[in-house]
């Protein structure tokens, strides 16, 4: 649905974009993560055609009229009242008018429709910049951090709102909460410094790209055993976690499976229980880009 | 809700409108009234300076015209600029013009009911002034020549148009309305300027903004404003041409 070859933009001797291959499929939820000045803004403004790359193409299958865009702090002529600004938003995007009511109300903007948008709080414009760009019913939907700044029910509101989105349009979503990616997303990619270091299903990030670990908890002293395990040659590190557990990192998920137990064993470990230590996007993230 | 009917709302709901015809109102009520009890005021406040009595010749109609267009010609360009400014830097509030360049393509759309609507009531506002001062000088001073007065504010109205779209074209390439209105303002201020020179003046589109104080009077005929009139068409077509160029081309 969405594809672009070695995007390059430069500013002047700044390149924040650094031959991007973006691949997002059709009906994905795409989360695009990085750090502050990764280049985020300037991929999604690229995509949304507020900006032109210095080189390389991009590629939308859908008309220009089908790609919503929504900023991360949204902001209206603030004479309008909100349903004026929902209604012109479906003037614009020939979106259905009779859809601006449902789509407010959807937005819980019912109560403020009627005032005019100065008075609207960061969180009510928010969810009036989504109403606007679902109003028109594009087939994709790029939202640069549309979470970023709001308290936890605004974000709670914003993330059940890509989650309706799946199935009837393509997202991308750029954000540095990797909570609400991890959360909505199918599909992630990382951006570190222009690069495009990982893209693909998020299951692949959480189990290819980050190193696996182990959580062993058992009966005071940890150190002895974690000194004995950290002389195997198949352990990558230990980092105690409290008085009685300790993360075990491991060249691999078999390693750990055939020959943990009995290393423990060798220790003199007295054992309480030890499992896969679930990885994080933010572990994933930052493996990656360290 | 339309771009139209969007424009229109930026003139009424922010009071714009007030601002710019009560400019050209109240110096179409002023400068007439000026014209006409000018010597009387001087006399009123003592009538001499340093030993010198100060005389004014009886006031004749083509006076209240002129003391219109002194005034309104100043003042009411520097209110129209400021209007146009706020209307055409679309990219001035970045979210604002994201919402208008991620709907609305390409951006001469954007701009397209902008600049007429803007004009549309600068011009207005300019020859309802013109229309009091002539109503006024009419009753305090004497009947001006109806073909000089209308003439007169169809050049004055069209020296308008052009500052619209000289703000527009600035307009594509500044982010701030600030910005914008400074240099359209220094560039107003500096085609008089060069107008000193007769052969290059009579061609400048601000020759046109004291047609409605010369023609009254007499000091010209309509046709001298044929030639500015006709560049001040061509630049104002090349002005919104590049203005929608300017502002297609910038990153936001």
């Amino acid at each position: 649905m969405i594809e672009t070859r070695g995007l390059v933009k430069r500013y002047g001797s700044v390149t924040a974009l650094d031959g991007v291959d973006l691949a997002v499929a059709r009906g994905a939820v795409y989360g695009l993560v990085g750090r502050n000045g990764a280049g985020k803004t300037t991929l999604l403004g690229i995509l949304a055609g507020l900006r032109s790359p210095t080189s390389g193409s991009v590629a939308i299958a859908v008309a220009r009229d089908d790609v919503a865009v929504l900023p991360d702090t949204p902001r209206f002529d603030p004479w309008l009242t909100g349903r004026e600004v929902v209604s012109l938003a479906a003037h614009l995007t020939s979106g259905d008018a009779a859809r601006v009511e449902a789509v407010i109300a959807e937005a819980g903007l019912a109560d403020d429709l009627d005032r005019a948008v100065r008075g609207y709080s960061r969180g009510m414009l928010q969810r009036l910049g989504v109403a606007c760009t679902v109003v028109g019913s594009p087939q994709v939907v790029l939202l640069d951090e549309p979470a970023s700044a709001l308290d936890p029910l605004g974000r709670r509101e914003v993330l059940d709102l890509i989650g309706r989105l799946r199935g009837s349009a393509t997202v991308l979503f750029s954000s540095h909460i990797l909570g609400d990616v991890q959360e909505v997303c199918d599909t992630v990619g990382i951006l570190d410094e222009g690069n495009l270091v990982f893209q693909g299903p998020l299951e692949d990030l959480l189990v290819g790209s980050a190193v696996p670990r182990y959580l062993v908890r058992c009966r005071p002293p940890i150190e002895p055993v974690m000194v004995s395990l950290r002389d195997r040659p198949w352990v990558v590190g230990v980092d105690p976690v409290d008085g009685d557990r300790f993360s075990v990192m491991v060249a691999s998920l078999d390693d750990a499976e055939v020959r943990l137990a009995r290393a423990l064993a060798e220790a003199g470990a007295r054992v309480i229980s030890f499992a896969p230590e679930a990885v994080t996007l933010e572990q994933a993230f930052l493996e990656l880009t360290r | 809700m339309s771009l139209w009917r969007l424009e229109w709302l930026r003139l009424v709901r922010t009071r714009r409108w007030i601002g710019l015809v009560g400019v050209y109102v109240f110096f179409g009520f002023v400068g007439p009234l000026t014209a006409r009890y000018l010597g009387e005021i001087v006399d009123f406040a003592g009538g001499e300076l340093e030993g010198a009595t100060i005389e004014f010749p009886p006031p004749v109609p083509a006076d209240g015209l002129i003391q219109y267009v002194s005034n309104a010609m100043q003042i009411g360009t520097l209110v129209a600029a400021v209007i146009a400014a706020a209307a055409l830097t679309i990219d001035a509030v970045p979210e604002i013009g994201v919402f208008f360049r991620t709907r609305v393509t390409p951006v001469s759309r954007i701009l397209r009911p902008r600049l007429v609507v803007t004009a549309v009531v600068v011009v207005a506002a300019f020859v309802l002034g013109a229309l009091v001062a002539w109503y006024e000088t009419w009753a305090l001073i004497g009947a001006p020549s109806a073909g000089g007065v209308l003439s007169g504010i169809g050049y004055g109205a069209l020296f308008l148009g052009f500052v619209v779209t000289l703000v527009g074209a600035i307009a594509g390439r500044s982010r701030s309305v600030a910005g914008t209105v400074m240099v359209a303002i220094v560039i107003l201020l500096l085609m008089p300027a060069l107008g000193i020179i007769d052969a290059i003046g009579r061609w400048l589109p601000t020759r046109l903004a004291g047609a409605l104080a010369a023609l009254p009077a007499g000091d010209a005929a309509a046709v001298d404003y044929l030639g500015a009139a006709a560049i001040t068409v061509a630049a104002g077509v090349l002005l919104v041409w590049l203005g929608a160029r300017w502002t297609e081309r910038r990153e936001v």
